[in-house]
């Protein structure tokens, strides 16, 4: 059979009823199976169900009659969605109620018209190539969403899982494109790493920076960060942005502090072998532009502002093991933080000194930990 | 059984026409319909007489259906008529002019296989 012409089964017990129909049908272009009875119609749909396009159904059947023959039908998932037509004759009309009841979607009454038929079996033939085409757009639709989801999944291992699914969002286009709002940025690398390198095999070299990016990777997706670049043994890492935290200064702090404490333990591994290296961090916060940055062929979601070079020239100056905090980030935590001074420092390229903190550790509300004895208490505890 | 059997034409011209219009003036396709029908006549027809042997009002409801549904389709209007009472009798299980309406029914059909060779389209 060709692809092009539509299929109708007819199942009718009357042999001159079934020829009748099929001559009908032909000359409408349609070809024609015939069932004399509902059993064999539906061996037949099962064998070819998605061949025919409609059922013509008499009620009246050995065997199986229409009625029992359209619930099989209804019944079934794979041919539930087949125009059914009932055959009726003009003293059948309450069965014919029953069975637009039970689902036949049309009736088609005896003697045949040949115009009556055509225009119900156009119907329902309109109506069946609507729901290949729901089916087929709902298939489309679904690869389209599976590839997404690939993709999303492709770039969660290039990017920050949070611009990856800033990438495929809705508001995706209108963020990269860039904005302005108040961020925190964090830059942290090592002390002694550069003359490390230089001594050690490149082999050691990698393998001790692939353990510090597993340990500290682990750590930024653990507290929320968009992580903007890993530079060697440098990394910039910023909060409030594209998700929003309200708690973004925290999450800086509570992050580097963990990231101190996760280095202390790597350290005395790599001490242990001849490496003496440190890890200083710098935060700083303020309003940042934020956004796509970079160049056909290689862009990073990137902040950019005063709060970054802050954070950078921090980190910059930290001594190992330092957390220095700028002014405008300590004062959002202070109750949070216990922190100590580190004096005025005038940082590279910058006309003014700025006060940062070094932050010590995490205060718990209540002023309870083990180290807090001797510590300033949070102001009006 | 109503008294409207015996008005009905034995065999209406008028739907023979209408059918031979509406299938395209094949006339070798309508003398095998008519061919088929007449196939098929007999069949329902023994199966009606077995119901009745057998006493099963019932069974003879799909067989005259059928018959009745044929009938009206080639133009065998009478036999459909009778067809139909024979039909509404045994979905209603009246048996007893059953029998007498079965045998009006084959004679009405020998009518019917004259008349369609008279119209040519029985061989």
């Amino acid at each position: 059979m060709t692809a092009a012409a539509p299929v109708a089964l007819i199942v009718d017990d009357s042999p001159v009823n079934r020829k009748l129909l099929a001559r009908h049908l032909e000359s409408l272009g349609i070809e024609s199976r015939e069932a004399g009875d509902g059993r064999t119609a539906l061996e037949m749909l099962r064998a070819e169900g998605t061949d025919v396009a409609v059922v013509l159904l008499d009620i009246v059947m050995p065997e199986m009659d229409g009625y029992a023959t359209l619930e099989a039908i209804k019944a079934e998932e794979s041919l539930r969605h087949l125009p059914v037509i009932m055959i009726s004759g003009v003293d059948e009309l309450d069965s014919v109620v029953r069975c637009i009841e039970l689902g036949a979607m049309d009736y088609l009454p005896k003697p045949f018209n040949p115009a009556v038929l055509e225009a119900r079996i156009r119907a329902s033939l309109a109506g069946k190539r609507l729901h290949d085409l729901e089916v087929e757009s709902a298939e489309r639709q679904a690869e389209l969403l599976r590839t997404i989801e690939r993709q999303k999944d492709e770039l969660s291992r290039f990017f920050s899982p949070q611009v990856a699914a800033l990438v495929s969002s809705p508001e995706g286009h209108q963020l990269l494109a860039g904005h302005r709002r108040v961020a925190t940025s964090l830059f942290a690398d090592l002390r002694g790493f550069t003359s490390f390198s230089e001594r050690a095999d490149p082999e050691e070299v990698l393998g001790v920076l692939r353990q510090y990016h597993e340990t500290m990777g682990a750590l930024i997706v653990e507290r929320g960060g968009t992580l903007e670049h890993f530079a060697g043994d440098g990394m910039h890492v910023f909060f409030n942005d594209p998700i929003p935290q309200d708690d973004h200064v925290e999450r800086a702090v509570r992050m580097a502090i963990d990231m101190r404490d996760q280095f202390d333990v790597l350290a005395a591994g790599w001490t242990k072998r001849g490496y003496q290296l440190g890890f200083g961090v710098g935060i700083a916060t303020g309003f940042s532009t934020l956004g796509r940055i970079g160049f056909e062929g290689r862009y990073d979601y990137g902040m950019v502002g005063f709060a970054v070079i802050t954070a950078a020239r921090l980190s910059s100056v930290a001594a190992g093991g330092q957390i220095l905090l700028s002014p405008r980030s300590h004062a959002d935590i202070e109750d949070l933080v216990v922190a100590e001074p580190v004096g005025e420092i005038t940082l590279k390229g910058f006309s003014r000194p700025i006060a940062p903190v070094n932050v010590l550790r995490m205060r718990d509300v209540d002023g309870s930990t083990a180290e807090s004895a001797d510590e300033g208490r949070p102001v009006g505890a | 059984m109503n008294g409207m059997d015996h008005s009905e034409p034995i065999l209406d011209l008028e739907v023979v026409a209408e059918l031979r219009a509406s299938t395209g003036d094949d006339d070798e396709f309508l003398r095998d319909l008519v061919a088929t029908y007449v196939d098929e006549v007999t069949s329902h027809l023994d199966a009606m007489a077995s119901a009745i042997d057998a006493g099963d009002p019932e069974a003879i409801v799909r067989p005259s259906h059928t018959l009745k549904s044929s009938s009206a389709s080639v133009g065998a209007l009478r036999l459909a008529a009778i067809c139909r009472g024979i039909e509404a009798a045994g979905r209603e299980a009246r048996a007893d002019r059953l029998a007498e309406d079965v045998e009006l029914a084959r004679a009405t059909w020998a009518a019917t296989l004259d008349a369609l060779r008279r119209a040519e389209l029985v061989a």
